[in-house]
C-alpha cells in the first residue's frame, strides 16, 4: 500500500494511457496501426519539447533541429552511407541520440553561457537556426538535397548477423510502444525528482538558485541536451517507420507543428503534451478530410485561442482537475 | 477629500495592507510614517491603481476611484511622485514637464511660469537631460512634473530618500509654500523626521498594513515617544 | 564598375524595405514587449491588397493608400481581440501571434490559392545614365521607403505622440500616473507598426513574387535586424537592417543565395551572442 502511494499512484495516468494504447491494435486494422506508430513517435517528440519548454523554461521554436539531426544520422547510418560495419539499428539509434545531444550541447553552451540569450531572443534564434538548417539540408546533395534520403530500412532488432527486421506495423508498434513508454515513465520520474525541483526553480527563482551554489548554466544545458536527445531519438525512430529522411524534418514546419501540439496539449504536463500530439494528429486526419484546406485555418485559430484562454493547455487543464479530485499529482 | 475604507491590497497572495482606513481632509498636509515594509509605498501604489486591490474602497471627493485605471486616477486629480523619483533620464527637463501636461491636459502648459517661479533651477536647465541631474534636482523635477498635472492632492513617496540635507529642507519649505498658496492637499510618506516636522500638519502612523496612531504636528514636537514607538527598530 | 554598383543599389533597396518592416516590429516589441510573429503576414496582406486593387483596375496609388489603411485596421482588430488580452505574458504573444500567422496565411491560400500572384509595376521606365541602367520604379520604392523611415523617426523623436510613446517605453507606470493612457498608446503604436508593414508589402509587390509564404522570408531577417542592431534605440534598427540586409543581399550575388542566408544567420547569431545589446549597445527593454 505504501509503495502504491509513494511510487505508483502518481504514475497511474501515464500507465493507464499507455495501457490503453497497447490494447488498440487488438481492435483496429493495419492502416490504423501504422498511423499509431507515427503518433507514438510524434508523442515522443512532443515529450521532448514539453521537457525543455514546460519544465526547463526554455522556449525552443526550432525543436525540429534535433528531430531532423536524429533522422538524418539514423538514415545515413542504417543505409550504410558511413560504413557498412555501422549498418545496425542499435548503432544508428545511439549515434542519432548522441549527435542531437552533442549539437544541443554545442549550441546551448554557446547560447546560454555568460549573460546568455533567453526568452523571446532565444525563441527567435532557435527558429532561425531551424530555417538555416532546412535550407542547408535542401542543398546538401550528398545527403539527397531537396529530395532527401529514400529507402531508409526499418528497425532491425537482431544483432550479430541475425536479422529481425520490423517491416510489419504490428511488431514495430510494440517496439515503439516499449521505447516511448520507457521514456515517458523515465521523464515522469525525473521531473518529480530533485532534478525536477531544481528545474522548476530555474523558472521561478534563478537568482536564489545561483545563490545556493547551483550552476544555472549546467542545469539549463543538461535539460536542453536531454530534450535534444529525446527529440533525436524520435527523429531516428521516425525514419525507420517512414523510410524517408527529408529536409522538412529539420525545419520550420515541423517545429511549428510540435509547438502547436505541446501548447494545445499543455506544456507543463508531460502526459498532456504527449496526448496533445496524438489528439492533434487524429483531429488532422479526420478534420482535414471534412474541412479540406480550412483545417489549417482552424488549427491556427485553435492554437491562438487556446494560448489566450487556456494557457495551461486544452488537455492539461481538465487533466489537472481530474487529478486534483483523485488526489493524483499530474504535473 | 481622500477617504480610504478597509483597504486590502498586496502582491500576489500576500496582503500588505490589511483593512487600512484613513481620511485625509482638504488642504491639509498629512505625513504617513512607519518602519520599512509596513505598507506605506504599497498604500500609495494602491491609491494610484498600480497594484490590484483585493477589497475595500477609495473615495476621492466622494467618488470611488478604486476600480479606475491609473491614468484616470491621475486625471481625476491625484498627483504622484513615486519612490526613487523615476524621472525620464533621456528626456530634457522641459520634455519631462511637457509630458505631464500632455498626459493631463495641454492647458496645463500654462502652469509652466508658476512652476519656474517655484523651482527656478528648472528654468535655468530646461534643455538639460534629467539623467545628468543630482538626486535632489531630480526630486525637484519629479515634484514639478507631478504639479504640472494640476493635481488636487499630491502623493509623495519618500521624497528625501538619498538626498543631501540642505535640499531636503528646501524642498520641505517650498512644498509648504505651494500648499498654502494653492490649497493643495498633500499625503507625504516619509521617514525623515525633520522633513515631517517642517511640513506636516497631521501625522499618521502605520504598522503591519494598519493605521495605528494619529497626532498633530504639535503633539509630535512635544512627544518623542510616538516616534520611538513607531520608527525605531 | 557596374558589377559593384548594381548589387550595391539592390542591397540598399533590400535594406530599406527590411528596415521598414523591422521598424514596425521594433515599435511593437520595444513598446509593448510583444513579439509579433504575424508581422510577416501583415506585410504579405499589404501586397495582396495591391493584387486586389490592380485586378479591380484601380490605379496603383489607390493600392498604396488602401494597403496601410486596411492592414492598419486589421492591426486594430488584432490588438483589440488578441494582443490586449495577453500583453502581460510576452512569451505567449509569440505563440498566439504565431497561431494568427498560420491562420492569416491559410486564409490567403483559401482566397487566392497557393500560387504566386504578380503585380505589374506602375512605371516601366528605366533610368539610364551612361552605362548605368536601373528600373525607375525600384528607385522610387527606395525613395518612398527612405522617406517613410525618416517619417517614422520624426514621429517618435519629434512629436508629442513620440514623447509619450518613448515615456511609456521607459517607465510605463510612471507615465500612467501622469495621466497618459498607456493602453491607447499601445494600441496606436501597434496599428502604426502594422500599417507600416502593409505599406511596405504594397510598395514592393511589383518587384517580387507575391505568394502566401512571402512573409516568413522577411520576418526572420527583420527580427535578426532588431537583435543585431540592439533593441533600445530606433537607430539600432537602421544599423541592424543595414548589416543583415546588406550582407545577405551582397552575398547572394557574390556567392549564392543559400550560402548568403546561412552566412547571415550565423553572423547575426554571433553578434547577438557576443553583443547581446546589439552593435550599438544601449538598453534593451523587457
Amino acid at each position: 500500500m505504501e509503495f502504491w502511494e509513494a511510487k505508483l499512484k502518481n504514475k497511474l495516468p501515464v500507465i493507464i494511457t499507455f495501457g490503453s494504447l497497447a490494447l488498440i491494435p487488438l481492435f483496429v486494422g493495419d492502416y490504423w496501426i501504422s498511423q499509431l506508430n507515427y503518433y507514438l513517435v510524434y508523442g515522443l517528440f512532443a515529450l521532448s519539447l514539453s521537457l525543455v519548454w514546460g519544465y526547463g523554461g526554455i522556449l525552443c521554436l526550432g525543436q525540429a533541429i534535433f528531430f531532423g539531426i536524429g533522422a538524418y544520422v539514423m538514415a545515413v547510418t542504417t543505409k550504410g552511407m558511413i560504413s557498412p560495419i555501422l549498418m545496425n539499428s542499435y548503432i544508428g539509434l545511439a549515434l542519432a541520440i548522441l549527435c542531437s545531444a552533442a549539437f544541443a550541447a554545442l549550441l546551448g553552451s554557446f547560447l546560454f553561457a555568460g549573460k546568455g540569450i533567453n526568452g523571446a531572443y532565444l525563441a527567435i534564434v532557435t527558429l532561425a537556426i531551424a530555417i538555416v538548417l532546412e535550407r542547408l539540408m535542401s542543398n546538401w546533395y550528398l545527403l539527397g538535397g531537396y529530395n532527401g534520403l529514400l529507402d531508409v530500412p526499418p528497425l532491425n532488432l537482431g544483432a550479430f548477423g541475425y536479422d529481425i527486421e520490423l517491416w510489419d506495423s504490428l511488431p514495430a508498434f510494440y517496439t515503439l510502444w516499449v521505447i516511448v513508454f520507457s521514456v515517458a515513465i523515465g521523464l515522469t520520474y525525473l521531473v518529480r525528482s530533485d532534478y525536477g525541483i531544481l528545474l522548476t526553480s530555474i523558472k521561478t527563482n534563478p537568482d536564489r538558485l545561483a545563490y545556493f551554489g547551483f550552476s544555472i548554466l549546467k542545469l539549463k544545458l543538461s535539460v536542453f541536451c536531454l530534450s535534444a536527445a529525446i527529440a533525436g531519438l524520435a527523429g531516428a525512430l521516425f525514419v525507420t517507420i517512414d523510410g524517408f529522411a527529408s529536409p522538412t524534418l529539420i525545419g520550420f514546419t515541423l517545429s511549428t507543428e510540435v509547438l502547436i501540439w505541446v501548447a494545445i496539449g499543455g506544456k507543463e504536463v508531460l502526459l498532456a503534451a504527449f496526448l496533445g500530439a496524438i489528439a492533434t494528429r487524429i483531429a488532422e486526419s479526420w478534420l482535414s478530410e471534412i474541412f479540406g484546406d480550412y483545417w489549417i485555418l482552424i488549427l491556427g485559430i485553435t492554437f491562438m485561442v487556446s494560448v489566450v484562454l487556456l494557457p495551461k493547455g486544452l488537455i492539461a487543464t481538465p487533466l489537472s482537475h481530474i487529478g486534483k479530485r483523485l488526489s493524483i499529482k499530474i504535473d | 477629500m481622500l477617504e480610504i475604507k478597509d483597504l486590502k491590497a498586496g502582491y500576489g497572495e500576500a496582503m500588505v495592507l490589511n483593512d487600512f482606513s484613513v481620511e485625509i481632509s482638504h488642504g491639509q498636509i498629512t505625513a504617513l510614517m512607519g518602519r520599512n515594509g509596513m505598507g506605506k509605498t504599497t498604500l500609495l501604489k494602491a491609491i494610484m491603481g498600480l497594484i490590484p486591490i483585493k477589497s475595500g474602497r477609495i473615495l476621492f471627493n466622494d467618488t470611488p476611484i478604486d476600480n479606475l485605471q491609473t491614468y484616470l486616477i491621475s486625471k481625476a486629480g491625484v498627483g504622484y511622485v513615486p519612490q526613487g523619483r523615476e524621472v525620464f533620464d533621456d528626456f530634457t527637463v522641459y520634455e519631462n514637464l511637457r509630458l505631464a501636461a500632455l498626459g493631463s491636459s495641454k492647458q496645463n502648459l500654462a502652469l509652466l511660469p508658476k512652476i519656474y517661479d517655484w523651482f527656478p533651477i528648472l528654468k535655468e536647465r530646461l534643455d538639460q537631460k534629467a539623467g545628468t541631474f543630482s538626486g535632489g534636482q531630480q526630486q525637484i523635477l519629479a515634484i514639478a512634473r507631478a504639479l504640472m498635472t494640476n493635481p488636487k492632492i499630491l502623493l509623495l513617496d519618500e521624497p528625501t530618500e538619498g538626498i543631501q540635507p540642505s535640499i531636503v529642507h528646501e524642498i520641505g519649505i517650498q512644498l509648504s509654500r505651494i500648499a498654502s498658496e494653492t490649497g493643495l492637499t498633500i499625503l507625504l510618506v516619509e521617514q525623515n523626521v525633520d522633513m515631517v516636522k517642517t511640513m506636516a500638519e497631521e501625522i499618521i502612523f502605520m504598522e503591519n498594513g494598519k493605521l495605528t496612531a494619529r497626532c498633530s504636528a504639535a503633539d509630535l514636537k512635544n512627544d518623542d515617544a510616538l516616534l520611538h514607538r513607531y520608527l525605531t527598530i | 564598375m557596374m558589377d559593384i554598383l548594381i548589387p550595391l543599389i539592390d542591397a540598399s533597396s533590400y535594406v530599406l524595405i527590411l528596415v521598414l518592416i523591422a521598424l514596425g516590429l521594433m515599435i511593437i516589441f520595444g513598446m509593448m514587449g510583444v513579439i509579433n510573429m504575424a508581422h510577416g503576414e501583415l506585410f504579405m496582406i499589404g501586397a495582396y491588397v495591391m493584387v486586389l486593387t490592380q485586378s479591380a483596375g484601380l490605379p496603383f496609388i489607390v493600392g498604396l493608400i488602401l494597403a496601410p489603411l486596411l492592414v492598419g485596421l486589421l492591426g486594430l482588430i488584432i490588438e483589440t481581440l488578441l494582443i490586449r488580452h495577453i500583453y502581460l505574458r510576452p512569451l505567449d504573444t509569440i505563440l498566439a501571434t504565431w497561431g494568427l500567422s498560420i491562420a492569416l496565411k491559410q486564409g490567403i491560400v483559401l482566397i487566392f490559392g497557393p500560387e504566386a500572384q504578380s503585380v505589374t509595376s506602375p512605371i516601366d521606365a528605366t533610368l539610364i545614365i551612361g552605362d548605368f541602367s536601373y528600373p525607375m520604379y525600384r528607385l522610387i520604392v527606395m525613395g518612398i521607403s527612405a522617406s517613410l523611415i525618416a517619417g517614422t523617426f520624426w514621429l517618435f523623436l519629434k512629436t508629442d505622440f513620440g514623447l509619450m510613446a518613448r515615456a511609456v517605453i521607459a517607465r510605463p507606470d510612471t507615465s500612467a500616473a501622469l495621466g497618459i493612457n498607456t493602453r491607447r498608446l499601445y494600441r496606436w503604436s501597434f496599428v502604426i507598426g502594422t500599417a507600416l508593414a502593409g505599406l511596405a508589402g504594397a510598395l514592393i509587390a511589383p518587384t517580387i513574387s507575391v505568394d502566401p509564404q512571402m512573409g516568413l522570408g522577411y520576418l526572420i531577417p527583420g527580427f535578426l535586424s532588431i537583435l543585431v542592431g540592439g533593441a533600445g534605440p530606433l537607430a539600432g534598427v537602421l544599423v541592424g537592417g543595414g548589416a543583415v540586409g546588406g550582407t545577405s543581399s551582397l552575398l547572394t550575388v557574390w556567392i549564392s543565395p543559400v550560402a548568403a542566408q546561412i552566412a547571415v544567420f550565423v553572423l547575426a547569431i554571433l553578434v547577438i551572442r557576443l553583443r547581446p545589446n546589439g552593435i550599438l549597445g544601449g538598453k534593451i527593454e523587457k
